[in-house]
């Protein structure tokens, strides 16, 4: 299976849009405008099996909100690092685990650094979520 | 020739090639120790080298998919399949010589892991017969 990074960050941006109101960024952009989920590449792990049978990419989805007010940055925020339900990052993405056969296999693993986030003189609230993904 | 790290192995199983879903391959060859100790061994163990055996492990991706190496294997178990291994290539040469063995595919662990875990399984087969040794 090809390894086709471009089109495998455009598809989990496809599925991040699922979210209502949620903006997306396949790549990470100069200026961020909340609420956006930017998906970043972290690393990637090469020969997972003889014969690049498999390649191990790590993703970062950065989930950004305004913090016009902490009491609604905090309970959007809440809502996107549930484990389900409408607004879950985690859900979504996962929505479509093979990425329209783009990927084997992918998981949300984890979400840290869930706080305030300072981003050119601006302060945001944010969530960073790991993600696994096959190829 | 020259020192190599492991990332081209080929694999295949009664002629079909799954060196994508495998990660690890190890064939020991072995010979038997038989004792040939006696009194004029001057107080020490003496050992020939007795019948031959191999052993073949290797350890897979788990995949379902139609053709795919846990739907290949899931109809072998108690039958005697054909194993080629080519070290460093995927095709035979003094550099990247080929051993071929036939083995009792005596088990087969078609679901394992934890959760989270990429879904693996490891096999280690016996060979029966000689095991061959190509180099072109």
């Amino acid at each position: 299976m090809s390894v086709d990074i471009q089109a495998i960050r455009e598809r989990m941006a496809v599925n991040l849009a699922t979210i209502s109101g949620l903006r997306t960024e396949e790549n990470v952009p100069d200026l961020v405008n909340p609420p956006v989920a930017v998906v970043a590449l972290e690393q990637i792990a090469y020969d997972g099996a003889f014969q690049q049978g498999l390649t191990t990419l790590e993703f970062n989805i950065f989930v950004v909100v305004s913090r016009a007010s902490e009491r609604m940055a905090q309970r959007k925020l809440n809502q996107f690092v549930a484990p389900t339900g409408t607004y879950s990052i985690k859900s979504a993405v996962e929505s479509d685990r093979r990425l329209n056969n783009l990927v084997a296999d992918l998981r949300v693993r984890s979400v840290t650094n869930i706080g305030s986030l300072q981003l050119d003189d601006q302060e945001y609230m944010a969530a960073e979520f790991a993600v696994v993904v096959y190829v | 020739m020259a020192k190599y790290v492991v990332t081209s192995q080929k694999v295949s199983v009664n002629g079909t090639d799954v060196s994508n879903a495998c990660a690890r391959a190890e064939l020991v060859l072995n010979a038997a120790e038989v004792e040939t100790t006696d009194f004029g061994s001057a107080g020490w163990t003496e050992v020939v080298g007795g019948l031959k055996s191999g052993q073949l492990t290797l350890d897979f991706h788990s995949d379902f998919g139609a053709g795919a190496v846990s739907s290949l294997f899931q109809n072998l178990v108690g039958t005697i399949g054909t194993f080629v291994v080519i070290a460093n290539g995927t095709a035979a040469s003094a550099q990247t010589p080929a051993y071929s063995a036939t083995a009792l595919i005596n088990s087969f662990t078609p679901v394992a892991g934890a959760v989270g875990d990429l879904a693996t399984f490891s096999v280690t087969f016996p060979t029966t017969g000689a095991v061959g040794y190509a180099t072109a």
